[in-house]
């Protein structure tokens, strides 16, 4: 396998947000389609069934700067949650407390981080804690 | 990383050695499939003057799917759109492994000087160009002024 360099993987990933070919549970695109560093991303996640989160979308900015996909992309929720992963202050995720980001892949994406988060959100010790208002943000 | 095949480094020497005028195209020193490209507008075009960077990628099952190409330099053309897509049907449908990274390229440069407002990939450019061609030329005239010339 040859290495797919950034540029060409982040527009792969854009096209297959763009034209919803991948997950029904979440989205995601460029903050803004004139930015051709495509760097600042938008995306949701759609709660998931039979938790507090059941019914809830959840928005978060995705930041894939230079190094990415060497390195993970810096994730931020915009919408309050209650999450062991999310600082509570700032809605940063914290890749010390999400493998997803801790211990990244190059071959990871944008949406596995979305759906891997939409997972946190169901675990066992997690689907069940309380939540701020729905629609409250941290910004 | 994998061997790379015979046939690009065989394309690769040729773009030095006997490159195409108007055209460079240099592959990265740490990944020799993806290709860092200028192309010089060609004259009597409303890109004459401006030097156009993109890069190129060679995906694994090349030749049998068409590299990547994109427009790292704005422009103002129907058939690119704001990130540097390039509508071309030889990029596309028309691909065939006949073909080669300078028949793209000049494929490319062909599609500066022929515009395609039928077959747009940017719609609002692809409308300025049927509504009214002289004033898109004379936009995308400034465009070239604007990010396509060292100041």
């Amino acid at each position: 396998m040859s290495t797919i360099p950034r540029n060409f993987k982040l527009l792969e990933e854009l096209e297959k947000g763009e034209k919803g070919l991948g997950s029904e549970s979440c989205s995601y695109g460029l903050q803004d389609l004139d930015d051709l560093t495509m760097t600042y991303w938008n995306g949701t996640v759609l709660g998931p069934p039979n938790s507090v989160h059941s019914n809830r979308i959840y928005f978060l900015t995705i930041e894939c700067n230079e190094s990415y996909p060497e390195n993970p992309p810096i994730v931020k929720f915009q919408s309050k949650i209650n999450l062991p992963c999310v600082d509570q202050t700032t809605g940063l995720v914290d890749p010390k407390k999400f493998k997803t980001l801790g211990e990244w892949k190059r071959s990871y994406s944008i949406e596995i981080v979305l759906l891997e988060l939409r997972k946190e959100m169901a675990l066992p010790g997690n689907k069940k804690l309380a939540q701020p208002k729905e629609g409250s943000t941290y910004f | 990383m994998s061997q790379l095949p015979k046939r690009i480094i065989k394309e690769s020497q040729r773009l030095i050695s006997d490159p195409v005028p108007g055209i460079t195209a240099v592959p990265h020193e740490d990944n020799l499939r993806y290709f860092q490209v200028t192309i010089q507008g060609p004259k009597e075009s409303p890109y004459q003057d401006g030097l156009f960077k993109l890069e190129l990628y060679l995906p694994d099952d090349y030749p049998m799917v068409a590299p990547k190409v994109r427009f790292l330099t704005k422009i103002y053309h129907p058939n690119i759109d704001r990130l540097g897509r390039i509508c071309l049907d030889v990029l596309k449908k028309n691909w065939s492994p006949a073909l080669q990274i300078r028949t793209i390229l000049l494929s490319i440069q062909a599609l500066l000087s022929a515009p395609n407002p039928d077959d747009p990939l940017s719609n609002e450019v692809a409308e300025h160009w049927k509504r009214d061609e002289q004033d898109a030329i004379a936009t995308a005239k400034e465009y070239t002024k604007l990010y396509a010339t060292e100041q």
